[in-house]
C-alpha cells in the first residue's frame, strides 16, 4: 500500500511536464517580481540592507510557489475525472522520505533567510560610533524634531545630511504614532513612556515625506512631515537660519504655528495649510464674535482648553490640552495675535 | 427546510404554544423584551444607587451607566427571557428538571431555529446564518469604504466614520464570522463525524450560540452612540483607545460576549471529542476535521482569556481610573500590545485551523484518494498549536519592545511555515494520481490552496524582521491578512459550506451558480488585494482615510474588484437561498464520502444514530477494496436504501 510515489506513479514525462509548468510560472511571477515597481527607489543604506533580504526571500519564495502552482497546474489537467467515473484513485497513504524532504528543505530555506534577516537586522541597528542624534516628537497630530548643538534647534521638518548615519530617537507626547519614510525603510513606533530608537543613514539628496503608519485619531492620514536630505554644508546652514530663528523670531506667530503643528489639523491661509481634522481657523474671529467673548480671549481658551467651546460639527476631546504648558506665555501671546490678526 | 420525522422523535414534540399571559412567561422573545427591560433598570439603578451612596457627581454618568446597564445586565436580561438558562434555573431552585424533555431540541419548522435549540445540528444553521448575517454587515462596510478609498481625499464620509467602518468591518468579520462560522460548521459536523448522538453539553452549546448575536449587535449599534462606532481599529491599541468616544466601550464589552462564546464552544468540542467518540474511534482514527477543532479548542481555551484582560483593562483605564495604560500614573503602554497579541497571534490559527480540517476532508473525498500521511497532517497541527503560543511579538517588531524579542520571534515564526508547509505538500499528494471531481466544494478547496501558499509567503516576508520594518502596518499588511483570512479561511469556509449543503438542508445548492460564486471570488479577491502588496511598500500606510495622489489609480483599480467581490456573495445568497428551498433532494451521501455523517439520512435524524456505530478503520480508505470506517445499524451499508425512510 505504501510507497508508490517514485515508482511506477511519478513516471518520466510527467516530471518533464512538471518541471515545464514550473519554469512557466516561475517565469511569469518573476517578471510580476521584476515589471512591477514593487519597493520604492532606496534612499538609505538601511534600505538598501532591506532591498537585498527582500529579493533574496522572493527568490525563494518563487521558487517554492512555481512548484506548488506546478504540481496544482498539472494535477488539474493531468487527473481530471469524468463526471460518471465513481472509480477511487489508488490507496497512496505516504511516503516517507517524501515527507522528511518536505519537512527538512523548507526548514533549512527558512533558516537561510532568518540568518540573512538577523546579519541585516544587526547592521540596520548600528549607527556606527558617532551618529548624528536627532530628538523626534511625536503628537497628535503632528512632528517635532530637536537638532544637537549648543544650543538645540527646534524645527517643523526633518533636515538629514547626506551619507551620515543618524541615530533618531523618538518619543510620543500622547498616543501611539509610527515613524516611516518609505524610501528609507527604516520605522519605530513612537511610545508614550517608551524612548525608542531608529537609525538611517541617507544616501540620496532629496524631498521626502514622513508619515505616521500606526492609527493615532482623526488626523492619522495627514500626520507627515517634510523631509529633506541634503549636502553637509546645507545642513549646517540649515542649522545655522534655525538657530537664528529662521530669519524670524522664534516667538513669531507664524513659527509657533509651525512648530507647534496647528496645520496638522487646522486649514488657516496666511500659513497655506487645508487640513480639515479640526475646525478652519480663517474664519476664527467671525465665531469669537458669535459667542460674544472678545476674539483674543476666545482664540486664547480654545488653545489652552480646546473642548471649553466646540465648533459645530466637530468633537470635543480630539485636540490636544498640552498647549498651555507646552508653550511659553509669549509664544502663546504670539499665537493668538497670528489667529486674531487674520479678519 | 425539511420536516424531519425519526420514529423516536414523536415522543418529544414541542409543547403547544403558550397562550394568555403564559406567552409572558414562557421562553421567547416576548419574555426577553421585558425581562430586557427589568435587568436595564437593575443595572441602571445600581449605578445611580451606589452613586447617590459614596457622593460622586454627575450621580447619572452616561458611560458608566452604559457599560452595566446596556452592555452587562441587559444581555444578561435577554439570554434569561429567550430561555438560554431555565433549564439550570429549574435544576438550581429543587423544581423538576425533566432530564428526559427533549421538547427544545430537534426542529421540525423554520420557527425552531429563532428559539433556543440543544440539537447540535439546529446550532450549526443558527450559527452559520447569524454569521453571515454580520459579514454582510462587515461586507457593506468594506464596500462604503472602499468607495472612499477609490479617489485620494475625502468625498463620501468623514474621517470618524471611515476609521469606524474600517475598525466594524475587521472586528465583526473575525469575532463575527471567521470565528464563529467555524464554530458553526464544527457544531454540526464534529458530533455526526464522532458518531455521537450530540455535544457533551447542548444547553451549553445553545448560551454559546445566543452570546453570539448579543456581541454582534452590540458592536453594530455603537454606530447609533454620539461620537460614533469604535474607531481605533481591530487592534484597539491603548492608550488610543482609552480617549476615544463611547462607541469604543462596545467594543471593549462586544469582545467579552464572543469571547465567552468562543471558549464555552471550545470547552464543550473538547469535552465532546474525547469522551464522546464512537467505540472504536481512536485518537488515530478521527477525521482530521476533529483533528483542527480539538486543536483549536486548545487554542481558544487558553489565549481568549488574554483578549478578554486587555479589554478590560482598556475599558477600566476609562471608566474606572485605573492606570493599566496610563504613562503618567506609571501604566505601561506597550503591556496592551503583548497581551493582545498573546490572543490575537493564536487566534490567527484559530481562524485558520478548522478550514485546514476541512480542506482536508474536502479533497480527500474529490480526490477519490485516502489522505497523504495523516499522521503527519494531525502532528503538523498539534506542532502549529504548540508554536503559534511563541510567536506573538512578530506583530510588534516595530513597537519598541525589548530589542533582543525580535530575533527569537523571527526564528518561531519561521519554524511556523514548516508544519504548515507539510500540510500543503501533503494536499498537493492527496490530489496526486486521483481521480479529481471539480464540484464547487474542491474548487474552493484549490482556490484555498493556491492563495493561502501566496498569503504563506508574504507571511515569510513579514516574519523576516528587516523587511517586516519596512512593511509594518502598511498596505501590505492588509494584504497579507486578506491572503491569509480570506483567500484561506473564507474560502474553506466556502468549502464547507458547499460540502455539508446537502447534509445540513436535504437538499443540493446550484452547481452552476456555485462555480459562478467561485471565480467572481477568486478573479475579485485577486484584483482586489494582490495591487495592495506594492501599493504598501511604496508608502501607503494602512487605515487611512486619505493618501498621497501617487497610488490613486491603483487604488481606484482595487475599489473596482472589491466590488465585483461584493456582488460576487450576491450570487451566493441566491444560491443558497433557493436551493434551501426549491433545490433538488440531495440523497443521504451525494459525494460519496466515507466520514460517518454521510451515512445517515440528509438532514440527519434528531439524534443522529439510531445506534451509535462500531468504527473499525480510517476515514479515508478511498480505493481501498473492502475497505470500512464504520459499521452501522447491524451492518446495514446500503445507505441509498435507508433515504426513503428518513427523508420525507
Amino acid at each position: 500500500m505504501r510507497a508508490r510515489v517514485g515508482s511506477p506513479a511519478v513516471r518520466r514525462g510527467s516530471i518533464v511536464r512538471i518541471t515545464v509548468y514550473g519554469v512557466v510560472v516561475g517565469i511569469l511571477a518573476s517578471l510580476v517580481a521584476v515589471l512591477i515597481p514593487w519597493l520604492p527607489t532606496s534612499a538609505s543604506e538601511e534600505m538598501d540592507r532591506i532591498e537585498f533580504t527582500f529579493w533574496f526571500t522572493t527568490v525563494i519564495c518563487i521558487g517554492v510557489f512555481s512548484i506548488v502552482a506546478a504540481v496544482i497546474v498539472y494535477s488539474v489537467l493531468k487527473f481530471r475525472a469524468h463526471p460518471d467515473d465513481d472509480r477511487d484513485g489508488p490507496p497512496i497513504h505516504g511516503h516517507t522520505a517524501l515527507e522528511i524532504y518536505w519537512t527538512a528543505i523548507p526548514a533549512v530555506l527558512v533558516t537561510a533567510i532568518s540568518v540573512v534577516s538577523a546579519i541585516v537586522l544587526a547592521k540596520n541597528d548600528d549607527a556606527g560610533p558617532n551618529p548624528l542624534r536627532i530628538a523626534v516628537t511625536a503628537q497628535q497630530f503632528a512632528w517635532s524634531f530637536e537638532y544637537p548643538g549648543e544650543d538645540p534647534v527646534r524645527s517643523g521638518s526633518l533636515v538629514l545630511p547626506v551619507r551620515q548615519s543618524v541615530k533618531l530617537t523618538l518619543r510620543s507626547l500622547d498616543v501611539i504614532h509610527s515613524f516611516w519614510i518609505p524610501e528609507m525603510g527604516q520605522k519605530s513606533d513612537a511610545v508614550p513612556g517608551v524612548e525608542t530608537t531608529l537609525v538611517l543613514t541617507p544616501t540620496r539628496v532629496g524631498s521626502y515625506t514622513l508619515m505616521c503608519t500606526e492609527l493615532c485619531g482623526l488626523g492619522h492620514a495627514t500626520m507627515r512631515a517634510r523631509v529633506q536630505v541634503v549636502e553637509r554644508k546645507d545642513y549646517n546652514a540649515f542649522l545655522q537660519r534655525e538657530a537664528a530663528g529662521g530669519g524670524q523670531d522664534e516667538n513669531d506667530g507664524e513659527a509657533v504655528f509651525a512648530s507647534a503643528g496647528c496645520g496638522g489639523c487646522h486649514a488657516f491661509e496666511p500659513a497655506g495649510t487645508d487640513a480639515e481634522v479640526g475646525p478652519s481657523l480663517d474664519d476664527v474671529a467671525a465665531r469669537a464674535e458669535a459667542t460674544g467673548v472678545a476674539a483674543d480671549d476666545f482664540i486664547r481658551q480654545s488653545i489652552v482648553d480646546p473642548d471649553a467651546v466646540v465648533a459645530q460639527g466637530y468633537q470635543p476631546g480630539v485636540m490636544p490640552k498640552t498647549y498651555e504648558s507646552s508653550l511659553s506665555d509669549e509664544q502663546l501671546d504670539a499665537l493668538v495675535q497670528y489667529l486674531g490678526g487674520n479678519e | 427546510m425539511t420536516e424531519v420525522h425519526a420514529p423516536h422523535e414523536l415522543h418529544h414534540a414541542p409543547a403547544p404554544p403558550p397562550t394568555g399571559l403564559r406567552r409572558l412567561t414562557a421562553p421567547g422573545y416576548l419574555r426577553a423584551a421585558w425581562l430586557m427591560s427589568l435587568f436595564w433598570a437593575i443595572g441602571f439603578g445600581l449605578v445611580v444607587f451606589f452613586r447617590w451612596l459614596g457622593g460622586y457627581d454627575p450621580i447619572l454618568q452616561w458611560d458608566v451607566i452604559t457599560v452595566v446597564a446596556f452592555l452587562t445586565t441587559m444581555p444578561v436580561g435577554f439570554l434569561a427571557g429567550i430561555g438560554a438558562f431555565d433549564y439550570w434555573l429549574y435544576y438550581i431552585s429543587g423544581r423538576p428538571s425533566r432530564p428526559e424533555d427533549h421538547s427544545s431540541h430537534g426542529a421540525t419548522s423554520w420557527r425552531a431555529y429563532f428559539r433556543v435549540n440543544t440539537d447540535h445540528k439546529v446550532i450549526g444553521v443558527q450559527y452559520l446564518v447569524t454569521t453571515f448575517v454580520f459579514f454582510t454587515i462587515a461586507g457593506f462596510s468594506a464596500m462604503i469604504f472602499r468607495a472612499e478609498l477609490a479617489r485620494p481625499d475625502l468625498q463620501f464620509v468623514d474621517t470618524q466614520t471611515f476609521n469606524g467602518l474600517i475598525s466594524m468591518h475587521a472586528a465583526l468579520m473575525i469575532f463575527l464570522f471567521i470565528i464563529p462560522a467555524f464554530a458553526g460548521l464544527a457544531n454540526f459536523a464534529v458530533p455526526l463525524m464522532l458518531g455521537a448522538p450530540d455535544m457533551a453539553f447542548p444547553r451549553l452549546n445553545a448560551l454559546s450560540f445566543w452570546l453570539l448575536p448579543v456581541a454582534g449587535i452590540m458592536m453594530v449599534s455603537s454606530f447609533l452612540v454620539p461620537g460614533g462606532a469604535f474607531a481605533t481599529g481591530w487592534t484597539s491599541y491603548a492608550p488610543l483607545a482609552s480617549e476615544q468616544p463611547l462607541g469604543q466601550v462596545f467594543f471593549n464589552m462586544g469582545v467579552q460576549w464572543a469571547g465567552a462564546s468562543s471558549i464555552m464552544t471550545a470547552l464543550n468540542f473538547l469535552v465532546t471529542i474525547i469522551t464522546m467518540r464512537a467505540p472504536g474511534m481512536t485518537f488515530w482514527r478521527m477525521p482530521l476535521l476533529v483533528w483542527a477543532n480539538f486543536t483549536t479548542s486548545l487554542l481558544v481555551v487558553i489565549a481568549t482569556p488574554f483578549i478578554a484582560g486587555s479589554q478590560f483593562f482598556v475599558m477600566f483605564d476609562r471608566i474606572m481610573h485605573t492606570n493599566f495604560f496610563t504613562v503618567d500614573e506609571g501604566g505601561y503602554v506597550l503591556g496592551y500590545q503583548h497581551i493582545f497579541w498573546f490572543y490575537s497571534h493564536p487566534a490567527v490559527y484559530i481562524m485558520m485551523l478548522p478550514g485546514f480540517g476541512i480542506i482536508s476532508e474536502v479533497l480527500a473525498v474529490f480526490s477519490r484518494k485516502p489522505i497523504f500521511g495523516y499522521r503527519l497532517m494531525a502532528l503538523s497541527l498539534m506542532a502549529i498549536l504548540v508554536l503559534g503560543f511563541s510567536v506573538w511579538a512578530h506583530h510588534m517588531f516595530v513597537a519598541g519592545m525589548a530589542p533582543w524579542l525580535r530575533v527569537p520571534m523571527m526564528v518561531t515564526s519561521m519554524i511556523i511555515a514548516v508544519p504548515t508547509g507539510i500540510k500543503v505538500f501533503s494536499w498537493l499528494a492527496t490530489m496526486w494520481e486521483g481521480r479529481l471531481h471539480f464540484r464547487t466544494p474542491m474548487l474552493f478547496a484549490l482556490g484555498f490552496l493556491s492563495m493561502f501558499v501566496l498569503g504563506g509567503l508574504s507571511g515569510i516576508f513579514l516574519a523576516a524582521v528587516p523587511i517586516d520594518i519596512a512593511a509594518s502596518d502598511s498596505y501590505f499588511v492588509v494584504a497579507h491578512i486578506h491572503y491569509v483570512l480570506f483567500g484561506g479561511s473564507l474560502f474553506t469556509v466556502f468549502a464547507g459550506i458547499y460540502y455539508w449543503f446537502p447534509k445540513m438542508t436535504g437538499r443540493m445548492y446550484n452547481e452552476r451558480l456555485g462555480k459562478l460564486h467561485f471565480w467572481l471570488t477568486f478573479i475579485g479577491f485577486n484584483g482586489t488585494f494582490f495591487p495592495m502588496h506594492w501599493v504598501g511598500l511604496r508608502g501607503m500606510p494602512r487605515r487611512v482615510s486619505d493618501y498621497a495622489a501617487e497610488f490613486g489609480d491603483w487604488n481606484m483599480a482595487i475599489s473596482l474588484f472589491s466590488f465585483m467581490l461584493g456582488a460576487s456573495t450576491v450570487v451566493f445568497f441566491y444560491n443558497m437561498i433557493t436551493s434551501w428551498t426549491r433545490g433538488p433532494r440531495a440523497g443521504s451521501n451525494p459525494w460519496r464520502a466515507l466520514t460517518l455523517e454521510w451515512q445517515v439520512s440528509s438532514p440527519p435524524p434528531v439524534f443522529n444514530f439510531d445506534e451509535i456505530p462500531q468504527v473499525v478503520g480510517s476515514p479515508y480508505e478511498y480505493g481501498v477494496p473492502g475497505a470500512r470506517h464504520a459499521v452501522l445499524n447491524g451492518d446495514r451499508t446500503d445507505v441509498g436504501a435507508r433515504e426513503g425512510e428518513a427523508v420525507r
